[in-house]
């Protein structure tokens, strides 16, 4: 009676999962077939199946292009620059936030660092191109303060850092939210306790506060290695220009381009591939250490 | 608890609140200037004569886009895609986050599936092979397109599956005793249990809906289906590339130009996100604490 | 005889083309350009015999047509559907209860030739578009037939996705349609082939949109009492003044530079001129960036490594520290936004920017008055690039039938020889960008033509009617301009040839072409080039294929960034190896093969 049951309940469960696993199927699987793409001289006349095969080629043309080295150097270090600011900047500002006593001021603030991440870089772009131009408000503040107006997206010395800056701005407020969360975890007798032994805010920060939420941090910073090639296409695409290619241009918007404005099919092909499979790999490293430093099975 | 107010607590939270209160004005400030670029006239605004406060006044932006039917059909279009597509993926996720919250021995399918989602979320083929599958499946100009071409949102899947693990098996097993099968108990117990990270994942889903625009592009065969955002990055943002375009097509891309109501086109677009998310903003930190930080 | 004319001039044509092409290199990836003395020709020739054609079979077109000889403008019996992509442009509306597949062009193709036009997808044109049509071959789902570029017409075509028009063109082509591909020097065919076959129709381009002049504001020169430009040495001194004496404000630029969807010129595979970049300043240092120019040696060089290029770059350079170009080149959503803002006082592009280009300048300040003048060498020679004749093309998919095919080229001579009718008495509110797979068509000469007609009848030399010479007439708008001339244009001293923008209506909806061709065209009305360069190559060559999107990129990076001064011209040098290195000296070797 009791296995019957058990294999019953086990139907269930798969009969559950079968509508997510359909999708997957059908929009994630199926198009994987394309994949083929990268080890073939893609005719679209000739199709998928019958395009002439030529191996490793396409990875070894990929490798011996000047700009391939280029991008993955740009995109490793906006991509990295991004992971990790994208944790020191949220939990400084959720310990300030966390200072802050007068709660209708913190809800405040906090209503309002969230809403960039609501938007898309399609309307923030066009924002912020205004905002960053010879005329807008940041080189005006500049000329206040007697400096020299710069054109900020066209100089590829600034442009990285504007990339990464602006991702912050619009994440960090978000991002805070984890660490919000794991903040209301700590035991406030132990804040007490310390108050009364006569420590300042810094050391109830530093005693207190940090260890106590070290887990998350710890955890996030892992989790962030999945995504050491996510440069964000949407941000950068929406954002350069010829002029920042030398330090701007990501592996995304680089196969976008060779791939869908150039019709090399192959090589664009081969590009993602190259960078899915280094994806992957973040992704297992992390699953591990994840459970190794954080004690935490990501799923 | 006691606390102590010297001088240097008193400058600290002087300085703590102007700095946070900064912060959140750059936060809100895209939003204002789009709003100032709408209502300011149309050569001010074309100038760059606009920052922190309108130039002029004009509704003309407002009355265009009240006349074009096409933004509001879009507008239409990008309603139906968020509202049908969230209904769509908040069941897929609930009832599939369910069997996967469940231990390997509970469900033995369990690590298999976990290993595919990771592998389907990082491995794609690119938009060309993906673009000839939605065509196999007739799915182009559908609204089902719209809302099936992304495929399964696997991260936030796992955090409503870590939420449900942390829902005390004590209510389950009661329920289980009481003789409920699984699907009562999933949308019985477990559902109403987990309203902050259902309203957060809701929140997720719907802005990622509305603010896609790059399947929307190539998924519509012509504006009368775009979704807004499409309809705006073609409007606004389409970065022309003059090397594709013959002299006759840059003659008439040059009249081609108005900030003003781009700026009013783009402030509208923000609008169902403000409207939205303030009152779901309160189940965030629930949400994503169970969800994330508790394993 | 009619039948036997029409055989012949089809035959000659056929002969002309395989000739044309044998004569480069039979099987060359590519219809190369190449030797221009032989192949204008035997063009000439067949050009003569199209004529005679022409009249005979115009004559009797009227007659049931039968399959062998086709007739150009023929109905079909039964509606025939053609699939098309469309360009669509966002903020041309249709007049109410029109669409794009439902308006007076479609209507009037339904009504006289059953040909029924659907539209399978549209997007906006630039970006959006060249993705629908590189998603389209890529997937092999092209429609019908779809407007493109040369870069994915060629790519079609390699992959065998492409119908083969070699026999049905010069059959169902138009003597009209006929008349402008064989205007200059005949090329426009070389472009429409791949691999010996047509497998295209094309556009063929005036050839004053690839010859880019300075335009000035004449005002603000009279103003400061300063001499029109000529040599670059007097653009400089113009520039500086207008700089000084900030004619509009603080705002004041003295000179526009491209926006970010513009380059500093074009190349060999772009058709037309940068629009406010900066092909004169090269072009009166000798040189062609972006070109390959065939040296009195034959030695080919790719325009861009030269010597005289540095010097020019240099030059830029120079005057953009110095504030003479506009600072944020290169980052500008939209140059004209400060053209029509009235901020700038020099601009250098082609024929059309001022009058189609600019309209909103002249409503924005009917004072701005924007003169065009050619720039000259130091020794007062006028040098100019050329552009490629071709400057659209329509593909069509391998597997329509023959009369889905025959629809196509209906619809291309149907637009070359009713433009004006459609334009005028039908479509007055739908703009001309929407006629279904325009292939937009204006002999090479038309500009220069239509501006010594207009003049002779502002002059009262001629009147308009001495100018209306038919249907077959490969000027097709040269009649209607000369007729709605005299609304638009008021207080003209005859004899004079002075126009200002006060002498013109700026309200009229004829305002914008005609301005375009009374003061754009102008300077090359009224000189002659001393040195014409024409690209010795304006397509892909193999290995381009390949590698030159690495090198392209490269390039426009070098030259935004040493004109506004962020690499210093070691830069340039630096660029000229690597480009030689990264396959440049390999593409350039394959050039000079096709030339020779």
């Amino acid at each position: 009676m009791k296995p019957k049951r058990h294999l019953k309940l086990q139907t269930h469960y798969f009969i559950m999962t079968l509508p997510g696993l359909l999708w997957l199927f059908f929009f994630s699987i199926v198009p994987l077939r394309g994949i083929v793409m990268a080890f073939e001289n893609y005719n679209p006349g000739l199709g998928l199946w019958k395009s002439p095969f030529v191996g490793l080629e396409n990875f070894k043309y990929l490798f011996s292009l000047g700009d391939a080295k280029r991008v993955i150097i740009n995109t490793i270090i906006i991509a990295g620059s991004k992971i990790i600011l994208n944790i020191l900047v949220p939990l400084t500002f959720a310990l300030l936030l966390n200072e802050v006593r007068n709660l209708k001021y913190k809800k405040l603030v906090q209503t309002a660092v969230y809403l960039p991440h609501f938007l898309s870089w399609v309307i923030l772009a066009s924002v912020l191109l205004n905002v960053f131009s010879l005329d807008g408000i940041v080189n005006q503040i500049m000329h206040l303060m007697g400096k020299e107006s710069v054109i900020w997206f066209s100089e590829s010395k600034y442009f990285r850092q504007l990339v990464i800056g602006t991702d912050v701005w619009k994440e960090f407020g978000f991002n805070a939210v984890i660490y919000l969360a794991a903040l209301t975890g700590i035991d406030p007798t132990l804040y007490e306790a310390a108050a009364i032994d006569g420590c300042s805010r810094w050391k109830q920060i530093l005693h207190i506060t940090l260890p106590g939420i070290a887990g998350t941090i710890i955890l996030m910073a892992v989790l962030g290695l999945g995504n050491a090639l996510n440069a964000g296409f949407d941000q950068v695409f929406n954002l350069y220009n010829p002029m920042v290619y030398s330090t701007g241009d990501i592996l995304d918007t680089w196969v976008y381009r060779i791939g869908l404005v150039n019709l090399q099919f192959s090589l664009a092909t081969t590009a993602g591939l190259f960078k899915s499979v280094i994806s992957f790999f973040m992704i297992v490293i992390s699953y591990w250490a994840a459970y190794k430093f954080a004690d935490y099975k990501i799923f | 608890m006691v606390r102590k107010k010297t001088l240097g607590s008193k400058m600290f939270t002087i300085f703590l609140y102007a700095l946070l209160g900064l912060l959140a004005l750059t936060c809100l400030y895209p939003i204002w200037y789009a709003f100032c670029l709408s209502i300011s006239d149309k050569t001010a605004a074309n100038s760059g004569l606009v920052t922190i406060m309108p130039v002029g006044f004009s509704t003309i932006a407002y009355r265009e886009i009240m006349g074009d039917a096409k933004f509001f059909h879009s507008f239409w279009v990008s309603i139906q895609r968020t509202v049908l597509g969230t209904v769509f993926t908040m069941l897929v996720m609930i009832m599939m986050g369910y069997p996967l919250a469940k231990s390997k021995k509970e469900f033995k399918l369990r690590n298999i599936i976990m290993w595919l989602l990771m592998f389907c979320m990082v491995f794609n083929a690119g938009a060309i092979p993906w673009y000839m599958t939605m065509v196999s499946y007739r799915l182009i100009d559908k609204i089902w397109g719209l809302i099936l071409c992304g495929s399964l949102p696997v991260f936030n899947l796992i955090i409503v599956m870590n939420f449900f693990r942390g829902i005390p098996s004590d209510l389950e097993e009661a329920a289980r005793v009481d003789g409920a099968g699984p699907w009562r108990i999933l949308f019985q117990i477990v559902v109403p249990c987990s309203v902050p990270v259902i309203a957060t994942m809701v929140l997720f889903t719907s802005v990622g809906y509305w603010n896609e625009f790059f399947q929307g592009l190539v998924l519509s065969t012509s504006d009368k289906h775009y979704p807004l955002q499409t309809y705006i990055q073609q409007m606004v943002v389409n970065t022309q590339s003059a090397a594709n375009m013959s002299p006759d097509e840059l003659k008439l891309m040059s009249q081609l130009s108005n900030k003003s109501l781009d700026a009013a086109k783009v402030f509208i677009a923000m609008v169902p996100m403000l409207v939205i998310y303030p009152f779901i903003q309160k189940y965030f930190v629930t949400g994503m604490m169970v969800g994330a930080v508790k394993g | 005889m009619k039948k036997y004319v029409q055989k012949a001039t089809a035959l000659l044509t056929a002969v002309t083309m395989a000739a044309s092409l044998t004569a480069c290199g039979g099987d060359a990836a590519q219809a190369p350009a190449d030797t221009p003395a032989t192949d204008a020709a035997s063009n000439e020739e067949s050009a003569t015999q199209t004529d005679a054609g022409t009249e005979e079979a115009s004559t009797s077109s009227g007659d049931t047509a039968s399959e062998t000889t086709g007739d150009p403008f023929m109905k079909f019996a039964e509606p025939v559907e053609i699939h098309i992509g469309q360009q669509a442009y966002p903020t041309l509306k249709f007049p109410d209860g029109d669409t794009n597949e439902d308006n007076v062009y479609t209507r009037y193709l339904m009504d006289n030739f059953n040909i029924q036009v659907v539209v399978d997808w549209s997007a906006a044109t630039g970006n959006d578009y060249t993705q629908k049509v590189n998603l389209c071959i890529a997937s092999n789902t092209l429609p019908d037939g779809m407007q493109c570029g040369r870069k994915e017409m060629l790519a079609a075509a390699k992959s065998d996705l492409l119908y083969d028009f070699t026999e049905l063109f010069p059959q169902y082509a138009s003597p009209q349609v006929r008349a402008i591909m064989d205007s200059g020097d005949g090329s426009a065919y070389e472009y429409s082939m791949y691999n010996g076959k047509q497998v295209c129709t094309v556009g063929v381009d005036v050839a004053a949109s690839g010859e880019s002049m300075v335009n000035v504001r004449q005002d603000w020169l009279d103003e400061l009492g300063l001499d029109a430009p000529e040599t670059l040495d007097d653009i400089e001194e113009i520039a500086r003044a207008f700089k000084e004496n900030k004619p509009a404000g603080d705002a004041t630029i003295p000179i526009a530079g491209p926006d970010k969807n513009n380059t500093c010129y074009t190349n060999f595979l772009q058709a037309g001129v940068s629009s406010c970049g900066f092909e004169p300043v090269f072009a009166a240092y000798d040189a062609y960036p972006g070109y390959w120019v065939k040296g009195d040696d034959g030695q080919v060089v790719y325009g861009t490594n030269t010597e005289n290029s540095r010097k020019a770059f240099e030059r830029l350079a120079s005057w953009y520290k110095e504030g003479l170009i506009d600072p944020e080149m290169g980052v500008r959503d939209q140059a004209d936004e400060q053209i029509n803002a009235g901020n700038v006082g020099m601009y250098f592009c082609a024929w059309w920017k001022i009058g189609y280009g600019i309209t909103d300048a002249y409503r924005n300040d009917p004072t701005a008055n924007w003169q065009s003048y050619v720039v000259k060498s130091e020794d007062g020679k006028w040098n100019t690039r050329e552009q490629c004749p071709v400057a659209s093309y329509c593909i069509f998919n391998k597997n329509i039938s023959e009369d889905v095919a025959k629809a196509g080229l209906i619809i291309n001579n149907v637009w070359v020889r009713d433009e004006n009718k459609l334009t005028t008495e039908y479509g007055a509110n739908t703009s001309i960008y929407w006629y279904p797979l325009r292939n937009s068509m204006g002999a090479l000469d038309e500009c220069e033509v239509t501006y010594d007609a207009l003049m002779q009848v502002l002059n009262g030399e001629k009147t308009a009617e001495d100018f209306n010479r038919g249907t077959d007439d490969a000027y097709k708008l040269l009649y209607n301009d000369c007729v709605t001339v005299t609304d638009c244009v008021k207080d003209y001293t005859a004899g004079s040839n002075e126009l200002g923008i006060e002498n013109f209506d700026v309200n009229n909806t004829n305002f914008p072409r005609l301005y375009s061709i009374l003061a754009g065209v102008k300077p090359s009305a009224l000189n002659r080039p001393d040195k014409s360069v024409y690209s010795a190559c304006y397509s892909q060559t193999e290995s381009m294929e390949a590698k030159w999107a690495n090198l392209e990129t490269a390039e426009k990076e070098m030259a935004l960034r040493i004109i506004t001064g962020k690499d210093d011209i070691s830069a340039f040098d630096a660029f000229v190896e690597k480009w030689n290195n990264e396959g440049g000296s390999e593409i350039t070797a394959e050039v000079q093969a096709q030339a020779e």
